[in-house]
């Protein structure tokens, strides 16, 4: 090659694309040409192909002191770490508005009703040391299951829980318990309190689902007051208890947000027979030792049979 | 599509560009212990984002791609450190001896191919691996270093320009090597 020569200087690059294989094929024609009639560039040619071999050697070489191996290992552990924290959502249209759906490997980890989507953030900050992050597809069956459930096609949310992020052990008992109550029933906080064997922790109680993570499958609606208040949901969503309530046949006094006594079925704790709320003595019995039943459909559905003295499958209670 | 969290299709990810990944970042960064970091950084970040990956995307070269520009900033932050090492290391050799014959040759001249190398400009020194040690094609180079098809293939020829320079007192090399 001869550097005073712009033509070597300008073929080079198509040497090198000749040696290597990669050449069009005027380009090859050129090169063609040009090393018939200079030497140098011959010379040069040759050396590339050379080249491109020794390359090729590169390319099977062993890496000394590399153990991809170990660094492998290590990754695999790191990954693993991250998956079992990693928190997939997604936010959907649903009957009670937007709502944020999470989900991680072990299952279900918020539900949360939207005013905006910019609410979203604030909430998945409470995963501490989660890794959020949103996907759709990931959560897009859980969503699925719960469309079927505000539409009434299905009556169960048979969902894996994460209750990492549940705040202590006990509010982990509260939420357990809560996630008993079955379809269509009420029962009190004070019943709750009562059946984590913790009965005066009443308010705790309340409180403790008051930060349900997971509401509608974990039916912190199916808890109210005493008196038969429905208290509150969602911080001032009563509306929507009271549309969950109802959908489960639960009926509630549409003035005062009450779920009157007198009208549902009662289960008295500890019994597999269900009663009319005038059965016996049972009306003098505190809340916290009842469940109630907004139809004796639902009652039977959880194996319970009508009482066979105050016989309520024959003197259903009027709507 | 319904994904489910169990599955998890990133691990085939893992099990078939983890080795070529680390191989590439040890050549590039002629430390294994950088290589073993940086690695798995790469495909802790390729982890995160793989979700938002269209089905279509060449894997590959998408984590070629993470990878070198994971190395670049290591690179910028390394800087005049690693500069003062690799100066050190080439400059040596500048003056090439005369070598002996045979095979010792042959691993004496890779030997100074990776010394040439190591000392190339950083985007000529990663196209050159790229290339000629992973066979990315030059628009996955292109991707990786934020430039065009055609500035990845000139890196690359600048390299073999200068790599071939580098090697022309080794005469015997280029005679033994005779198909």
């Amino acid at each position: 090659m001869n550097p005073e020569n712009t033509t070597c200087c300008d073929i080079e690059p198509d040497l090198v694309a000749v040696a290597a294989g990669e050449a069009g094929a005027s380009a090859a024609r050129g090169v063609e040409r040009h090393v018939a009639v200079c030497r140098d560039c011959r010379v040069a040619l040759e050396r590339y192909r050379v080249l491109e071999r020794m390359v090729a050697d590169l390319r099977r070489a062993p890496v000394a002191g590399a153990d991809p191996a170990l660094s492998r290992a290590e990754l695999e552990s790191r990954l693993a770490d991250i998956r079992s924290r990693m928190v997939a959502y997604g936010i959907f249209s649903s009957p009670l508005g937007k709502i944020l759906i999470a989900r991680s490997e072990l299952g279900v980890s918020m539900v949360r009703y939207l005013d905006s989507e910019g609410a979203a953030r604030s909430h998945l900050a409470r995963l501490a040391g989660g890794e959020a992050v949103e996907d759709k597809a990931a959560v897009e069956a859980t969503y699925e299951e719960l469309l079927d459930y505000l539409n009434a096609r299905s009556t169960r949310l048979g969902w894996p829980l994460d209750l990492r992020w549940a705040g202590s052990d006990f509010q982990r008992s509260v939420l357990a318990a809560t996630a008993q109550l079955p379809y269509g029933a009420v029962t009190s906080y004070a019943g709750i309190a009562r059946r984590i064997g913790a009965p005066a922790s009443v308010r705790a109680v309340a409180q403790a689902l008051r930060h349900n993570p997971i509401p509608i499958a974990i039916p912190c609606h199916r808890v109210i007051g005493s008196s038969g208040d429905l208290t509150g949901y969602a911080g001032s969503r009563i509306g929507l208890k009271e549309r969950l309530l109802s959908l489960e046949g639960v009926p509630v006094g549409l003035r005062a947000h009450k779920i009157e006594r007198g009208h549902m079925y009662v289960l008295f704790d500890g019994y597999t027979e269900y009663c009319l709320p005038t059965c016996g003595s049972l009306s003098q019995k505190p809340m916290a030792q009842l469940t109630l039943f907004g139809s004796r459909r639902h009652a039977e559905a959880v194996g319970l049979t009508p009482c066979t003295a105050c016989r309520p499958d024959l003197h259903p209670i009027s709507a | 599509m319904v994904r489910d969290m169990t599955e998890d299709p990133f691990e085939s990810v893992v099990a078939a560009h983890h080795a070529e990944i680390h191989r590439y970042l040890v050549r590039a960064t002629s430390r294994p212990s950088d290589a073993d970091d940086l690695s798995q950084e790469t495909f802790v970040r390729a982890y995160k984002a793989y979700r938002s990956l269209p089905p279509d995307a060449n894997v590959r070269a998408w984590l070629f791609t993470i990878a070198t520009n994971l190395y670049r900033n290591h690179f910028r932050a390394e800087g005049r450190r690693r500069q003062a090492m690799v100066m050190a290391a080439a400059g040596g050799s500048e003056r090439g001896p005369s070598w002996p014959e045979g095979e010792v040759i042959a691993s004496q001249a890779s030997a100074r191919i990776d010394r040439i190398v190591a000392a190339l400009p950083l985007k000529q020194r990663l196209a050159f691996t790229m290339r000629k040690v992973h066979e990315l094609d030059y628009d996955a180079i292109g991707e990786s270093l934020d430039c065009s098809a055609e500035s990845a293939r000139a890196h690359v020829f600048q390299a073999l320009r200068k790599i071939r320079r580098g090697l022309d007192d080794l005469e015997v090399v280029y005679t033994e090597r005779q198909p």
